[in-house]
């Protein structure tokens, strides 16, 4: 009897002691919102990919983030005094995590959130607009805003790179020229690469382009001979390329074999346009090549180049040159500068409990309230046009010479497209 | 079936029963009303997680019956989950279906399915088998992204809540309550499958298949079978995915999931009714634990370079696995088990 006794009363006490534990562990990770922000700090929620299928991007936009609100938070005193407090977290490039992230960013009173790709972004975006929680993507595409709701997007998207290189082309190259100017397209069959095919879609009758081939090609290509001499057949002037740029150095190799590059004009939207392009395909294939990218070259003579490139060498010297960095230092100086003008706005009390009210102050008191702010000159300049989530309108077009990325245009306004209006966007 | 010591069942009712003795029945009111009055102490974010969690255990559930049961190596469960979660999509999203039938038409798509990629089984087995269940994963997901008009091709496509009767379930604790439902059955049903005719079936032809067909079972049927309850289950598990997420894409189901779900039923446990539920419980919290120490150990160390927590996942994640391919090949359950068994003969040692 006092052996079933015993069991009796160790079992009841394992029992009560794993009921404890289950409940406790959940309770330890929801501490109660009104002590979410004790020392008055401005909590936001950070996700890259910094493990996973897209690390390689991740791992340096996690690190600019981060710098950046350190920079924020050491040199500038925090924003008006408080300082921003990021909650940062790996999606590991997995739906998910991202599911699940946002709902933590959501329940740890943060006060929007941040998100490095436009995957990981589509994967957060449905549970983020049904409670009007504010985030930003910083490489983004069309299908993230529009209509737009309560996602923005940090730089403009891959329709606006076709657009501002088709305008930069028809103005500066095909300029004098009679008819209409031939592009063929050449698309990684993603979101990457059917921005650009939508912008096409939408606008190349108005803008007085013919489209002779749209082609696409999966991330891991090693050939496109094949396509390119369909293409090649076609007499094109223009060569398209929307895509990563190990794919794109693919198709401008093929194309120089083929001896259609020199002679057809080569343009490139920004996911292709980094200095991996000219390592992977090597400085004289694509010299001449054209490419649109968001922000400033490294090196450039511009306020914030000073500060970042000294985080840079001092925490992460290996990320130097990576113009990802930018970007992404580029976001961060950009949550702060809505911050600041939510807390100007109204009060950080306000915004105290990072509940769906503070949310909503921090999209009409800071998202709408931008207007020209400079991002200390890293990026075209950021306003919030109403309809538009896009923050920034602006891109520059650069062209490779003698084995870098150089001569940057000037910033060039990409126009609105109000893609949800045509029947076929999104299908 | 074990009992405690000194006790024994006096029909063959009690005996076949799923709670068996007072501390079972005890044990389960607790837990059911743990997960009755969750909603009111977990957040939306610890919801989120048991909500997955509850997923993944259906999924691999059909896993388990599959490999654990049956001996029919499968590398393609993502796709089978991805099969599932896309026709939930298209019948509620599109075609406007009651939450209910498409979520069976999920199961049954998906196991229909699986019965294609099944039928080698009935010549190859092993590694030649797990190749042709690996071409499902790829071809899945190939037409998934081709077949742009109804499944949204790369860029996807947005899902609904699920609603039952008006009911709609469109926040963190009703999904939970609807996730852990069907979680519930799923466990019910996998455990009277496996001690069942079928199950028996099963394990004789993961055993030894040509003793099996010897004793009468027709092979054929019986592997194609379990591809179909494995796969019914997974294409469950993909729709209240999609419904849980509300978007979906191709690469919310890679080959890498697949894999995933893999190590979770061997570190939960092979063959055991018990062994998916430890194994995804186990990753899933560890998976959030490192998500949750990183920015503590950021915090902790403003001094070393931000980031420099990123390598702690993969880490921790090959750590687990090679210490249970070490320590226990047969995964928690064994463990489980011996503790069971311990407990039930204690205080004697034999």
């Amino acid at each position: 009897m006092v052996i079933i006794a015993m069991k009796k009363l160790c079992l009841i006490s394992t029992i009560v002691c794993l009921a404890l534990l289950i409940i406790a562990m959940p309770l330890a990770g929801c501490a109660p919102k009104p002590e979410a922000q004790p020392t008055k700090v401005l909590k936001v929620g950070m996700m890259t990919p910094t493990t996973g299928a897209a690390a390689e991007k991740g791992r340096v936009m996690g690190h600019a983030n981060l710098d950046a609100i350190q920079y924020i938070n050491t040199e500038l005193g925090g924003i008006s005094g408080h300082p921003v407090e990021v909650l940062w977290l790996d999606s590991a490039y997995d739906a998910a995590k991202v599911v699940t992230i946002v709902k933590r960013f959501m329940d740890e009173g943060c006060l929007l959130f941040t998100t490095a790709s436009s995957k990981e972004m589509s994967a957060a975006m449905e549970i983020a607009n049904e409670v009007g929680f504010p985030g930003i993507a910083c490489f983004s595409s069309p299908v993230l805003y529009r209509p737009p709701k309560h996602i923005y997007g940090q730089t403009p998207d891959y329709g606006d790179d076709a657009l501002a290189f088709a305008n930069f082309y028809l103005k500066n190259i095909w300029k004098g020229k009679s008819g209409k100017p031939k592009f063929a397209l050449h698309l990684l069959n993603n979101p990457t690469g059917y921005g650009a095919r939508d912008a096409f879609r939408a606008k190349a009758d108005e803008m007085g382009i013919e489209i002779v081939s749209i082609d696409e090609h999966a991330a891991t290509t090693t050939s496109e001979i094949e396509s390119l001499t369909r293409i090649k057949a076609k007499k094109p002037d223009v060569l398209f390329i929307s895509s990563t740029p190990a794919p794109t150095a693919v198709i401008i190799k093929n194309a120089y074999e083929l001896g259609m590059y020199p002679g057809v004009t080569i343009g490139c939207a920004h996911a292709s346009f980094t200095k991996a392009l000219i390592d992977i395909a090597g400085p004289k294939i694509v010299e001449g090549v054209y490419g649109t990218f968001p922000t400033v070259l490294w090196g450039e003579d511009v306020p914030g180049m000073a500060k970042m490139t000294e985080y840079c060498k001092k925490l992460h010297p290996e990320d130097y040159g990576n113009m990802d960095y930018i970007t992404s230092w580029a976001q961060s100086l950009i949550v702060a500068e809505i911050l600041r003008l939510a807390v100007k706005n109204a009060g950080y009390d306000a915004l105290a409990k990072g509940d769906a009210k503070s949310w909503q102050i921090v999209e009409t008191q800071g998202f709408h309230k931008l207007k020209n702010y400079d991002v200390e000159g890293l990026q075209g300049p950021v306003s919030y046009t109403p309809g538009d989530n896009r923050l920034t309108k602006y891109n520059r077009i650069y062209q490779i010479v003698n084995g870098e990325i150089a001569s940057p245009s000037k910033w060039m306004e990409a126009p609105l497209v109000e893609y949800e209006k045509y029947e076929w966007f999104g299908k | 079936m074990d009992l405690p010591c000194g006790t024994r069942n006096f029909d063959y009712a009690s005996d076949m029963a799923v709670l068996r003795t007072r501390t079972h029945w005890l044990l389960f009111f607790l837990l059911l009303i743990l997960v009755f009055t969750a909603p009111l102490y977990w957040s939306n974010y610890w919801l989120s997680v048991a909500n997955l969690i509850g997923i993944t255990i259906i999924a691999i559930t059909g896993l388990n019956i599959l490999i654990g049961y049956c001996g029919q190596l499968s590398i393609g469960h993502a796709g089978f989950m991805a099969a599932g979660a896309y026709t939930t999509a298209v019948l509620t999203g599109k075609l406007g279906l009651p939450f209910i039938a498409s979520l069976l038409c999920s199961g049954l798509s998906a196991g229909l399915i699986g019965i294609v990629f099944g039928l080698p089984s009935v010549r190859v087995k092993g590694f030649y088998l797990a190749i042709t269940t690996i071409a499902a994963q790829f071809i899945i997901i190939w037409v998934i992204n081709h077949w742009t008009s109804v499944t949204g091709g790369f860029v996807g496509i947005k899902v609904p809540p699920a609603t039952i009767a008006g009911f709609s379930f469109n926040s963190e604790p009703r999904q939970f309550y609807l996730i852990m439902a069907i979680t519930a059955i799923t466990i019910f049903f996998a455990k009277n499958l496996a001690r069942g005719r079928v199950g028996r079936a099963f394990i004789a032809v993961r055993d030894n298949d040509l003793a099996a067909e010897v004793m009468g079972i027709n092979l054929t049927y019986h592997k194609l079978l379990a591809f179909f309850i494995g796969c019914f289950l997974a294409g469950i598990a993909g729709a209240l995915f999609a419904h849980w997420s509300r978007f979906l894409n191709a690469e919310n189901f890679t080959l890498a999931d697949s894999i995933l779900y893999i190590g979770m039923v061997i570190i939960g446990g092979l063959g055991t009714t018990i062994g998916p539920i430890l194994g995804a419980v186990l990753i899933r919290l560890l998976q959030q634990g490192i998500m949750y120490i990183s920015p503590v150990l950021e915090g902790a160390f403003p001094a070393l370079p931000a980031g420099f927590t990123t390598g702690l996942g993969p880490m921790v994640f090959g750590l687990v696995i090679i210490l249970f391919l070490i320590l226990e090949p047969r995964g928690i359950a064994h463990r489980w088990a011996l503790f069971k068994a311990a407990y039930r003969l204690w205080p004697f040692s034999y």
